[in-house]
């Protein structure tokens, strides 16, 4: 995946994640940035995993009135896990990320409520019930989000684009119209 | 094989990025931790200088986009109708809904202008640019900074009520916490000041489904129904006396021994924000506490 791609769909989740909550309230717990971090890890891209992590995490701290840093470590965490898990088990099944997106909803979630608990900043928001819908929310759009990333974005989606194109293309010169 | 050494030496050196990365983001958040509440933090000025530009870009493309599906819905709407009266209705719609807009805008910042004369206190009309993008939070960024005269812990008000407090300004843009946060206290009396004594202090409460703020400390002799209005009482050294914080919706009585628990529901409209006050207000300095008489038996040896 082109590093260009990358900031892109970098920046569209982040604005996405800033203006939503504005537009209905309940969009706000869908983690956009979350569910890209998750894409990129799953590609065993180590040091792009991890450096999306940090600069989502921070970028959206920046604007968040919670601690400067928390999501940066919590989703660099996040996507050294998964990338880890990545390289050790299969996860290319679209019916694995699902179990994914939730573990990652869930760690992220622990991890930054966890460290503001550490620093004495806790989130005003009641635990279980919004880690219960970020997770939900989470899974349910970062699946059809990872689909179309893989549609759009991945590597090997645009090669089997290409593939099929040239195949329709010398199919066509072959073709009993073209030999005659 | 080229290609295989590096995928080993992108896993060998994962573990020290991911270090680095941990160790920064770590120094970040005890840096931003450290400075306690009240002062200025220096990390979140700089923050939020480099936030607010996207804020403010995103919620302006928030705006054009919901106004763009408006219009589609508007046109929806009117499918009925033949082709030219559909084109010049929609048109009418779109500009009435506009003038409907400017008007409701203009009742706002009038309202707001109406608070200058009520409170006598000057204040910086602002718009809402952009709310929490965490769900574990409840902040929201203004567009009006230190360039405009807003300093920390000056109150943010709508003609409803009070909103919250400054927490953090940047030349261009504050954070406010809002005052159904659980650190957001505020001293407060149910009914008119100088007429009640149900005095008490006033604080989110995190673990309520709906923004809903908690007055604590108030007196189980005190009558207090449900209905009556909550008044800020100035003593808490953020707010003016005689904001409206909210309505009572709920009391559980006290007696002479324990104290009421009572829910206010906020005067202001927290969850559809778009104009608020900044009241450029400086509390008075509170006086010295009064030193303690000399020991005439000290001063006799």
């Amino acid at each position: 995946m082109s590093q260009l791609k990358i900031v892109v769909v970098l920046i569209v989740s982040i604005l996405l994640q800033l203006s939503l909550r504005g537009v209905w309230q309940p969009l706000s717990y869908v983690d956009f940035p979350l569910v890209v971090v998750v894409y990129i890890a799953l590609q065993r891209d180590a040091w792009q995993a991890l450096l999306v992590g940090t600069l989502a995490g921070l970028i959206v701290d920046a604007a968040s009135g919670g601690l400067v840093g928390a999501g940066g470590f919590s989703k660099t965490l996040t996507a050294y896990i998964i990338y880890f898990a990545a390289t050790r088990v299969n996860l290319e099944n679209p019916l694995l990320r699902i179990p994914v997106l939730a573990a990652s909803s869930l760690l992220d979630s622990a991890i930054y409520v966890f460290w503001h608990r550490v620093l004495n900043y806790p989130p005003v928001a009641p635990l279980m019930q919004t880690m219960s819908y970020k997770l939900i929310a989470t899974t349910v759009v970062g699946t059809v989000m990872l689909y179309l990333l893989d549609a759009l974005v991945a590597e090997r989606s645009s090669q089997r684009r290409q593939f099929a194109t040239r195949r329709r293309v010398a199919r066509r010169s072959t073709g009993p119209l073209r030999r005659r | 094989m080229a290609s295989v050494r590096t995928q080993r030496e992108i896993r060998q050196r994962a573990p020290i990025w991911l270090v680095g990365l941990l160790v920064t983001n770590l120094v970040i958040m005890a840096v931003d931790a450290r400075d306690a509440d009240g002062r200025q933090k220096v990390l979140r000025i700089w923050t939020q200088t480099f936030a607010s530009p996207l804020q403010n870009a995103s919620s302006k493309a928030t705006g054009a986009t919901s106004g763009f599906f408006r219009q589609i819905w508007n046109f929806r709407s009117t499918a009925v109708e033949n082709e030219q009266l559909k084109q010049r209705l929609s048109e009418v719609e779109t500009e009435l809904h506009t003038a409907r807009q400017a008007a409701a805008e203009n009742d706002r910042l009038k309202a707001l202008l109406n608070l200058n004369e009520q409170t006598n206190i000057k204040n910086v009309p602002a718009r809402v640019i952009a709310r929490d993008p965490s769900v574990w939070f409840n902040t929201i960024t203004i567009n009006r900074g230190s360039s405009s005269g807003v300093e920390p812990n000056m109150p943010v008000v709508t003609p409803g009520g009070v909103v919250g407090r400054v927490i953090t300004v940047s030349p261009w843009a504050s954070q406010v916490m809002l005052i159904t946060d659980e650190k957001a206290g505020a001293g407060a009396v149910v009914g008119q000041l100088g007429e009640s004594g149900a005095l008490g202090s006033i604080r989110g409460r995190a673990d309520l489904n709906v923004a809903l703020i908690e007055m604590r400390y108030v007196s189980g002799l005190e009558k207090v129904e449900v209905g009556d209005y909550v008044m800020t009482t100035g003593q808490d050294g953020i707010y003016p006396p005689g904001l409206n914080v909210g309505k009572v919706v709920d009391v559980k009585s006290g007696t002479a021994t324990t104290a009421h628990q009572i829910l206010i529901q906020p005067g202001a409209q927290l969850d559809h924000l778009e104009e608020v006050a900044v009241l450029l207000y400086h509390p008075p300095p509170r006086s010295m506490p009064e030193q303690t008489p000399q020991n005439p038996e000290r001063t006799r040896r």
